[in-house]
């Protein structure tokens, strides 16, 4: 082994972080460059990973063996009998006795018993069967105990205490809930579709309360929902809530895990990334799958898949099958059942077995497909998504689950709202780059280490907690929820739901929905809403490219103009300015220049405008020379800066070749039209200036006398003739002034700079 | 009182000379709990050292002083009382499945693919101690990990590490520790 074992540690669980073959053939390409040795020793690590690990699972296998061994050793003669758990009846747990045994789950016995002290009341006991660290268990109740206290809610049972038996096992007791699992009580009293719907709403609304409060549930079926019948009304109520997180946690911690132990869940109702080996990585989404497979089976009495098949054919057949198949839609799953089950299902559910298919072909099917979907990105990202679409469906509104489709793409475009990713990537783009910098530092093993030590603690930092992902996953349904809200065009609901948003999350999709309900804005003249919406949208927009974001600038600094926020214009402005002064792309600097000379600029401002005008301005000049006519889009920042910086003769001459230009646009004629308007008055030719700011003004009046629209390409959008509105206000204000004195240098324009040559990078202006 | 829980509280108080006592009060404690257990459960089932480390803590410890320090101390010892009492215990089988005689297995004699857990344990035993004099940080985390049945967090915390160095050496063990064993087999 030639690389040093820190360096070769460091660059083999980086790769192993980095699952994607691609990612990680990137990384090692990068990392092991002129190293052929170490990258030969990585990957020698990496193929051997998996037997390592099943070397290390048979190997604690055997360390079972021996503890039993160890303990025969030292009793020998182990023939004593265990006591019968029935015989705890009219014993104490606690301070609980125990009254009557209710029923014998997966993991443990539930018994009904009695609580005298600080209450006299009734509870539920139930006692974990053995196998559990019952220390750990108690220990992960005890982290989960505030979260559960938290949680009041009239559809969940409350968990009330956890302990020790003197047994040593660990046991929970629990609000005591008479009454029947709900997919049981929903048959006995034949409940149709409708009825179990609106039974399965108030379970959601729970199980969302609960994420509120910061607790998940993760193990989600029939017999941990029990429906209780209260003044007539039957009321669901979800039990066991903390149980499943305190008494997991071995699937993935005991290598000699085997799919008979009873704490793994139930594969039945389990998600896909509940069941992986990684199984850590579980949000609230997982609780969505389940409450999936609960509606799957509330319709169609089957779940997708046979949870006894599943648990027989093995932990990883199990994996394999929630990971890669799509379990039949309700409605083909019905289709495909035998005759006499199907007349029986569809008997319980007051309907004919053609009629319930039909019933749930379309939308149910899309909502317990969507709630279903293997990659949890593509489900709903919150529990109350799924309610939300459950209630459409039983008001008769569309469903989110299944899009009109003229709007589809914007609809997959938010579905497709896959921030958890992106962090994650994140997260290992930064442990490349890092390595990268450890690279250098190869010969000094202890430099690397510490290095590495850096990086790891910076890669905990960046880890996401449920907490941060379940306000992720509420932002991109709140988004998802406005966009839904967009195309039934109800746009004031989108806007209140997007102002309600505190931190939304960045990405392509979401700053779409904020730059529509932005646009919608400001053609309805409601400036000061639309600046608060782009406002959000350039805070999230990180992701788009120049093109989009540059635009988005210019209406965000068109939108403070219009509300009369100047105090916030001229702080953007400097930001603005700040941000691109780097930039090398004529045409983001257009508009760049736009945004920041929509008023007259002082000094400072000018100054820092420099380096990107002169970009503007090359940019200008070639498109020019190569379409042989001034380029009017690009003519209007460049006779706007030439105007604002005192240069009034050429701002002049370049709107008046422009106006010459028979192919402008409108809107571009009367902008030419506002800044001539103003040269000629600064420069003390008043008839032309005023005749060409009538001209000018009867325009754009005419304009805004109609809604104004969001407008195309021929027509102007609906910012460029609010931009030459503006440009015109400033013009007719300069007109009822006083003239400016006959050859006099007109105020409050900095001195004229030399004009910038081609070659000049604008570098040496700001930095005088 | 027991007896562990004086040494742990004369650990807390940093009296030298305790944390060596540590261990084999711990050793004999697992010993005895494991037999208590196997006497008080049916037969069956499976009797995990992890159950019994931890089952050693909350007994033991239960009426003393839980304090951090005590309990990553404790869980230390455990892991290394788990280590001598489980290698012992397969050390003696696989000498008498291989003939007995040696006082170590000699693993170059092993077939890989035929060896049964037995020789598993103590494969991971030799390429352990060899891994103690390469990176004694990372060792560490094995024997708590394997031996003690810690999770990652538990681990974290005993050693004041992040959870996910721990599980990132833990992975980076496992991978030294077995080509380490192939390239002796």
């Amino acid at each position: 082994m030639n690389a040093t074992k820190p360096l070769l540690d460091a660059v083999f669980a980086t790769a192993l972080d980095l699952p994607d073959p691609g990612q990680r053939k990137l990384f090692l390409d990068q990392i092991c460059a002129g190293q052929p040795d170490l990258r030969t020793e990585v990957e020698a690590l990496l193929r051997t990973q998996d037997e390592a690990d099943r070397f290390f699972v048979t190997g604690s296998s055997a360390l079972v063996l021996g503890a039993e061994d160890l303990a025969a050793a030292a009793f020998p003669a182990p023939g004593v009998t265990p006591p019968r758990v029935d015989e705890r009846i009219g014993t104490r747990i606690g301070r609980y006795h125990l009254l009557q045994r209710l029923g014998e789950g997966g993991c443990g016995v539930v018994y009904q018993a009695e609580q005298a002290e600080p209450v006299r009341r009734q509870v539920a006991l139930k006692v974990i069967k053995r196998g559990m660290d019952t220390q750990s268990v108690i220990a992960r109740f005890e982290a989960e105990r505030q979260a559960l206290a938290r949680m009041d809610h009239p559809n969940i049972a409350r968990v009330l205490d956890a302990g020790a038996t003197d047994t040593g096992r660990p046991y929970f007791v629990m609000e005591l809930v008479p009454g029947t699992p709900v997919n049981e009580y929903c048959d006995e009293h034949r409940l149709d579709l409708r009825a179990r719907l609106q039974l399965f709403v108030p379970i959601c609304h729970a199980i969302q309360h609960a994420h509120q409060k910061g607790v998940i549930h993760r193990d989600i079926k029939p017999s941990n929902v029990m429906v209780t019948v209260q003044d007539g009304v039957p009321v669901p109520k979800v039990i066991d809530f903390g149980i499943a997180k305190a008494t997991e946690g071995r699937l993935t911690d005991n290598p000699a895990f085997t799919v008979s132990e009873p704490f793994i869940g139930t594969p039945a109702y389990m998600s896909p990334e509940q069941a992986e080996r990684s199984g850590l990585d579980i949000d609230t989404r997982s609780d969505v799958y389940s409450l999936g497979v609960l509606l799957y089976e509330l319709l169609t009495g089957r779940t997708p898949f046979d949870g006894r098949q599943m648990a027989a054919a093995g932990v990883e057949r199990m994996r394999q099958t929630l990971r890669e198949l799509d379990p039949p839609p309700p409605s083909a799953r019905v289709n495909s059942l035998r005759g006499g089950d199907l007349t029986r299902i569809a008997g319980s559910r007051q309907t004919e077995p053609d009629a319930l298919a039909g019933a749930l072909r379309g939308d149910l099917d899309c909502i317990v497909m969507k709630a279903l979907a293997k990659d949890r990105a593509d489900r709903y990202q919150t529990v109350n998504g799924l309610a939300l679409d459950v209630q459409r469906y039983l008001e008769s509104e569309p469903v989110a689950a299944r899009p009109p489709s003229q709007f589809y793409r914007f609809q997959k475009l938010v579905r497709r709202n896959r921030l958890v990713f992106g962090a994650t990537a994140a997260v290992a783009a930064a442990l490349v780059i890092g390595l990268g910098t450890a690279t250098r530092l190869y010969f000094q093993e202890r430099a690397a280490r510490q290095e590495e030590a850096r990086l790891r603690a910076a890669a905990e930092a960046s880890e996401l907690r449920e907490t941060a992902l379940r306000r992720q996953a509420e932002a991109r349904e709140q988004m998802n929820q406005a966009a839904i809200l967009i195309t039934q065009q109800r746009y004031a609901e989108a806007d209140k739901l997007l102002d309600a948003m505190q931190t939304p999350p960045p990405s392509v999709e979401g700053a779409s929905t904020f730059r529509l309900v932005g646009n919608l804005l400001a053609i309805q003249g409601r400036w000061p809403d639309a600046a608060e919406r782009f406002a959000g949208l350039l805070k999230i927009d990180t992701l788009d490219d120049w093109n989009d974001v540059t635009l988005d600038h210019q209406l965000y600094a068109t939108e403070l103009v219009e509300s009369g926020e100047l105090d916030r214009y001229r702080r953007f402005c400097r930001e603005v300015v700040a941000n691109f002064v780097l930039s090398t792309n004529g045409r983001a600097d257009w508009r760049i220049l736009k945004a920041g000379l929509l008023l007259p600029a002082d000094p400072p401002l000018i100054t820092s405008l420099t380096p990107l005008a002169t970009v503007a301005e090359k940019d200008f000049t070639a498109m020019s020379r190569r379409a042989g006519v001034n380029d009017p889009w690009g003519a209007i920042p460049m006779a706007l800066w030439k105007y604002r910086r005192g240069d009034f003769a050429g701002a002049a001459e370049l709107c008046t070749l422009c106006l010459t230009n028979k192919n402008e646009y409108p809107v571009q004629i009367q902008t030419d039209r506002m800044i001539l308007a103003m040269a000629d008055w600064q420069l003390g030719r008043r008839t032309e200036a005023e005749a060409e700011l009538a001209a000018g003004r009867e325009v754009i009046e005419a304009k805004f006398k109609n809604p104004l629209g969001l407008g195309n390409a021929n027509q102007g959008f609906w910012w460029d003739w609010v931009f030459a509105r503006i440009l015109m206000r400033e013009a007719i204000a300069l007109a009822e002034s006083p003239p400016p004195p006959e050859g006099s240098s007109p105020p409050p324009v900095p001195p004229r700079e030399p004009e910038p040559q081609p070659t000049d990078t604008g570098s040496s202006t700001i930095a005088s | 009182m027991s007896d562990i829980t004086l040494v742990l509280q004369a650990i807390g108080r940093r009296e030298s000379q305790a944390a060596e006592q540590l261990l084999p009060l711990v050793y004999e404690e697992l010993r005895r709990l494991a037999a208590a257990r196997m006497a008080q459960e049916a037969a069956g089932h499976t009797l995990q050292p992890t159950a019994l480390v931890h089952e050693a803590w909350l007994q033991l410890v239960a009426d003393g002083d839980r304090t951090w320090q005590n309990r990553a101390h404790f869980f230390g010892a455990a892991a290394d009382a788990m280590r001598r009492i489980l290698i012992d215990k397969a050390r003696r089988k696989a000498r008498l499945k291989h003939g007995g005689g040696q006082a170590r297995l000699d693993i170059s004699e092993l077939d890989l693919a035929g060896a049964s857990p037995d020789d598993h344990v103590l494969l991971i035993e030799e390429a352990l101690q060899r891994l103690e004099t390469e990176d004694p940080a990372q060792a560490r985390i094995v024997v708590l990990k394997f031996f003690g049945g810690l999770t990652n967090k538990e681990v974290a915390e005993n050693l004041g590490l992040g959870e996910r160095t721990v599980g990132r050496d833990w992975a980076s063990a496992k991978a030294w520790m077995f080509r380490w064993i192939r390239s002796k087999n």
